[in-house]
């Protein structure tokens, strides 16, 4: 049985932190358990555990690495799926399921950090050198994925299963064949998805960005 | 009317378009509908021009990361400076309070190291240290030093003990004799740079100090010459991939050429000091809108009101130097030596 990844539904609305946070690990072993066995709404329990686990390893790999300057998505991921499930029992569908969910939360965290980033949150008014606004790499990477976060929306809408591939590939770092594991679908399936997906995005994010 | 192309008739024929080479595909789109074949053109369109979404979105995780306040702690060295206190985080590095040997204060701005590995940042980096350093004016902030650290790049410069126009015209309306007074001094800085050939590019308040004692102070001289960060540029996916521009907080202002993607020229330059001295004025930011669509259409298209209707106290000459200023056309443009006399920007 394989479960449906594209009926999770955004974090933004499931962050449901009721879900018992006493034991994560336990909780993750079991919820991705759950899913195997076809209990959809296991995955939406996982997000908000994933999440806040994804959170406190970028704080406590700030503190340990002030200049890491090869920071990837995908190894904050590792690390949370390390931390969090059992990884000496899991199965690699079970992986690529709890990847398939740390994406997604990856993706929230990201998006929701760039937006702050863009509102323009600058902290004391005593700046002497506005950098901000000297060199915007990370603005416009972070201009960059919010417009290309809308334009999963949108996409998701007329073709779900194509956006999630996005999402596990640019979000979460996930190889074709992982993702392929994930979604219960061919690896040349998941490539046809990711080129048509990716020609679709720079086309919707060209008319919203003249 | 015809119905929209379905969903699975779009993969079909571009899935089927891409194996053939590129030569055949017009045959085989000929024989579709007419929206059919414009849905799958448009895509593969956008196929064949496929950086985005290349690498990860490393630069933004760093970013997460390196948020949490203060890469360098008080008292670390970065060649002969002592940090003292972080001042401002963004996206290139932060700007320290530091001492020198002798313990007067500079700022000091470090690029930050995960950015050292891209060519593009440090080299505008470097060309902000370069630009900065062969200008030698009391309007523009002082270069003292650049150079390498193990902390990473880092210029050394004039400490300024004030805060941005951003920042005074947030906090509220200006005297209009205050307001020539300093806008004369940004036109005398402006005015120097430009007769030494350099080009600021970025004019705009946030880039603009007022110090204690009253003297104005620009600041982030001579931006980089390529990159999406000056203008957007024409294509919408630069060198990197990355969506340029629109969102950047300097469309406000920049001018139309700019917009169009021509090249920058002092004339710019006045423009852009025209749309600050109008908001300082006025109290409104003459090209202000919504949206970036707005503000686009707003520059290259509104009529700008004088800004004596909207406010008592404004010379007439002034009103009408600052809406040439604003002249859509270059060449309509005063040089920003003329708007400097006309300010009476003495500077005193």
């Amino acid at each position: 049985m394989t479960a449906n990844v594209t009926d999770l539904k955004p974090a933004v609305c499931i962050l449901d932190w009721n879900v018992s946070e006493t034991n994560p690990q336990g909780e993750v072993t079991r919820l991705l358990a759950a899913w195997s066995s076809g209990d959809q709404s296991a995955l939406n329990k996982m997000m908000p555990l994933v999440y806040a686990e994804l959170h406190r390893i970028a704080r406590r790999a700030w503190s340990q690495h002030p200049h890491s300057n090869t920071l990837q998505p995908t190894a904050l991921i590792n690390e949370a799926y390390l931390k969090l499930a059992n990884a000496e029992n899991a199965s690699f569908q079970d992986r690529c399921h709890f990847f398939a969910v740390a994406s997604k939360a990856m993706r929230q965290i990201l998006v929701n950090h760039a937006k702050s980033r863009l509102s323009g949150k600058r902290g004391r008014g005593l700046a002497n050198v506005s950098l901000d606004d000297v060199q915007p790499a990370v603005h416009q990477e972070a201009a960059e994925i919010v417009a290309l976060h809308e334009a999963l929306e949108a996409l998701h809408n007329v073709d779900p299963r194509k956006s999630m591939v996005v999402e596990m590939r640019y979000f979460g770092g996930l190889g074709i064949e992982e993702i392929a594991e994930a979604m219960g679908v061919s690896v040349a399936t998941v490539n046809r998805d990711w080129r048509l997906a990716r020609s679709w995005l720079i086309r919707e994010m060209k008319r919203e960005s003249p | 009317m015809n119905p929209p192309p379905a969903w699975e008739e779009i993969e079909r024929l571009y899935h089927e378009a891409l194996e053939l080479p590129v030569c055949e595909r017009k045959a085989l789109l000929a024989r579709a509908s007419p929206a059919l074949r414009e849905e799958v053109e448009s895509l593969l369109e956008a196929d064949s021009n496929a950086e985005l979404l290349a690498a990860p979105p490393t630069h933004v995780a760093a970013d997460l990361l390196d948020g949490q306040p203060g890469g360098l702690a008080a008292g670390q060295r970065v060649a002969d400076y002592e940090v003292e206190s972080l001042i401002s985080i963004g996206g290139m590095g932060e700007v320290y309070l530091a001492r020198d040997a002798a313990g007067r204060p500079v700022a000091l701005k470090i690029l930050r190291s995960h950015l050292i590995g891209n060519a593009q940042a440090v080299d505008r980096f470097e060309t902000e240290a370069r630009a900065a350093s062969a200008l030698c004016h009391p309007n523009i902030v002082t270069v003292y030093e650049s150079g390498k650290s193990p902390a990473g790049l880092f210029i050394a410069m004039e400490w300024v003990d004030g805060s941005t126009f951003r920042a005074i015209m947030d906090a509220g309306p200006v005297e209009i004799a205050q307001a020539m007074n300093w806008g004369g001094q940004a036109a005398r800085a402006l005015s120097a740079a430009h007769t030494a050939g350099i080009l600021h590019r970025d004019m705009k308040p946030e880039n603009i100090m007022l110090r204690k004692d009253g003297v104005v102070k620009i600041l982030d001289f001579g931006l980089a010459r390529h990159g999406g960060a000056v203008g957007p540029e024409r294509n919408s996916m630069g060198a990197s991939g990355t969506i340029s521009g629109t969102l950047s907080g300097t469309l406000l202002y920049m001018p139309p050429e700019i917009l169009r993607g021509e090249t920058a020229t002092s004339a710019s330059d006045v423009f852009s000091l025209g749309a600050f001295l109008y908001e300082l004025t006025a109290g409104q930011h003459p090209f202000a809108g919504e949206t970036p669509l707005d503000v686009f259409e707003a520059i290259e298209c509104r009529t700008v009101a004088a800004i004596g209707s909207l406010r008592n106290g404004v010379p007439r000459e002034v009103d009408r130097l600052i809406l040439r200023m604003l002249d859509r056309s270059p060449d309509g443009r005063p040089s920003a030596s003329e708007a400097c006399e006309m300010l009476g920007g003495a500077g005193q």
